[in-house]
């Protein structure tokens, strides 16, 4: 029997006049991670800010741990880790210091917070850099301590609102891995992100996220399978031969789109259409499995979001 | 206002950074009086003689004492608190554990007027090697108590500019309009009875006179009934600005 850890209930927050997040519902289970996708500007990170409670509500009910979140809310801000998006380390302190000071900020006792450092800087390898200046730590090393920090007080639910931005591959698998880890000793991850690769690795759960309202909701292999299909062929032609070739390969029903200098053509039989494709002469084309990315483009459209 | 013991924590913290400014901070607190006490103290001091039957640096002492604390405590939550605040995003990550705004913005004043103390009592020091000395013990003992009071004042002042600047240079207008400006109205460097009376009752709003007098008195052991005044204007003035530079602080961290 699953537990609801987070609910919303038409959630709002506006900034002046600016409607950041606009009514959006949803509800978070207890040990699942949940993701918030969407573009830059689209309310993830408000929305987050919501449930750690370093934000108020503008209107609607937001229930964490059975408790409404609220600025003051002590108790809650308690038992949550956050990794958050910007680098927010002490630079006048060592990693160390770092450390034992956030400990305190949670009552933590001396005894026990040296103990736990040990163990967090254990697993974020980060035991070689425990007296170094955090100038002195790459970006990597930097959200590794991030990491390290947010789980000081040993969180019920970690919010982590986009770790990885600005990462190599390597920095970024660990990340994951730890992220991975600690979702498998039960610990509920609220993660937003822009990396559609990280959703699909870490979320059982995603949310896709446009100008402040929840665009849809689901599993992410049955969302791309529900909105996309199975596979993806590109074919690079002039717009001007779009009419043509859909009208030759009416036979697969397959979804198309054009954008830029690409017809996109999105189904279930990839190989049968590359087949014909290849005897309509059209040479310039690729296919590929679809993925999360191509839900994510498909419901906040192919053009730039500023 | 929702204030808790974890203002202690934020003062802590400010404690652990400081560990590696304590050198540079502690000669600059000790050269400053040491540029104000000679220069003013003996240069001019030859001029001027004999002050009320005393040496003109007993006048000045207890003058720069108080100034040396406003000095220091503003600078320190103008720019270390905007610094934490813009440059390192330090309260966006505090505000994330149990410690409210109001513990952080609090316990950056509590330091803010240590740092004041630190400073006064350096000063002190350097006046009593000089052998200026207070009048009493208990002189000296509330004299640290009253650099705490000016102290948390000024912090609480220069937090609420801080609250809405946008730069760094905003907070020249300050220095250079308010701050600087009290040096020279409230009595520290010669008295007040020659001013003519606008100027004289202009002094009366500068929250630096009233401190100057309390100084002044308490130092030479000499209290008066009218000093009691002074001290309200002190005690009152530190509430309304600690207040409201908590309210305004917040407003801007949160939102």
């Amino acid at each position: 029997m699953t537990k609801t850890l987070v609910s919303a209930k038409d959630l709002r927050k506006n900034y002046g006049s600016l409607i950041a997040v606009d009514g959006i519902s949803f509800e978070i289970q207890e040990g699942e991670c949940f993701g918030f996708l969407g573009p830059n500007g689209a309310g993830k990170t408000t929305t987050v800010k919501m449930i750690h409670c370093v934000s108020p509500v503008t209107s609607g009910t937001l229930i964490v741990n059975g408790l409404p979140a609220h600025i003051n809310n002590r108790a809650l801000k308690k038992m949550t880790g956050i990794i958050p998006q910007e680098i927010t380390l002490d630079v006048d302190l060592t990693v160390y210091e770092n450390l034992i000071i956030f400990a305190k900020f949670f009552d933590i006792p001396k005894r026990e917070a040296k103990k736990r450092i040990a163990e967090l800087l254990h697993f974020v390898e980060l035991e070689a850099k425990r007296n170094s200046k955090i100038s002195e730590l790459s970006t990597g090393m930097k959200r590794r301590l991030l990491v390290a920090r947010a789980l000081l007080n040993h969180p019920k639910l970690i919010v982590a609102d986009e770790p990885t931005t600005g990462l190599d591959p390597q920095a970024r698998h660990l990340i994951w891995q730890r992220l991975r880890q600690l979702k498998s000793e039960g610990v509920t991850l609220i993660l937003t992100t822009q990396y559609m690769e990280e959703a699909q690795q870490l979320c059982d759960r995603i949310v896709v996220m446009h100008q402040g309202k929840i665009l849809k909701e689901g599993v992410p292999s049955k969302l791309v399978a529900e909105q996309i299909g199975r596979e993806v062929v590109e074919v690079r032609v002039p717009k001007e031969e779009d009419e043509r070739i859909v009208g030759q390969l009416t036979e697969f029903s397959c979804g198309h789109e054009r954008v830029g200098d690409t017809l996109y053509f999105y189904c279930r039989d990839g190989q049968g259409l590359m087949k014909k494709l290849v005897e309509l002469d059209l040479h310039n084309y690729l296919t590929r499995p679809a993925t999360l990315e191509d839900v994510f483009l498909k419901l906040t459209g192919r053009s730039l979001i500023e | 206002m929702n204030l808790s013991y974890r203002i202690y924590y934020i003062f802590l913290r400010n404690l652990y950074s400081y560990k590696r400014f304590v050198v540079p901070t502690f000669l600059v607190s000790l050269v400053e009086p040491l540029f104000y006490l000679v220069t003013f103290g003996i240069g001019m001091g030859a001029y001027i003689g004999y002050f009320g039957g005393k040496p003109y640096l007993y006048f000045l002492v207890p003058g720069v004492l108080v100034s040396s604390v406003m000095m220091t405590s503003s600078f320190e939550c103008l720019y270390g608190t905007f610094v934490k605040m813009i440059h390192e995003k330090l309260y966006d990550s505090l505000i994330a554990t149990p410690v409210s705004a109001e513990d952080a913005v609090a316990g950056d004043i509590a330091w803010g007027a240590f740092r004041g103390l630190i400073s006064g009592t350096l000063m002190m020091t350097v006046a009593m090697v000089m052998g200026v000395l207070p009048a009493s013990v208990l002189s000296a003992a509330l004299l640290l108590a009253l650099m705490v009071l000016v102290g948390v004042m000024f912090a609480s002042l220069a937090m609420i500019v801080t609250s809405f600047s946008p730069s760094f240079d905003f907070f020249n207008y300050y220095t250079e309009l308010i701050i600087t400006p009290m040096l020279f109205f409230s009595g520290v460097f010669f008295p007040l009875d020659k001013f003519p009376p606008w100027m004289k009752t202009l002094s009366e709003f500068m929250p630096l006179t009233h401190a100057v007098k309390i100084s002044r008195a308490v130092y030479s052991g000499t209290l008066s009934s009218g000093l009691i005044w002074s001290l309200l204007v002190i005690v009152v003035l530190e509430a309304i600005a600690f207040t409201i530079g908590l309210k305004s602080m917040k407003r801007r961290l949160i939102k």
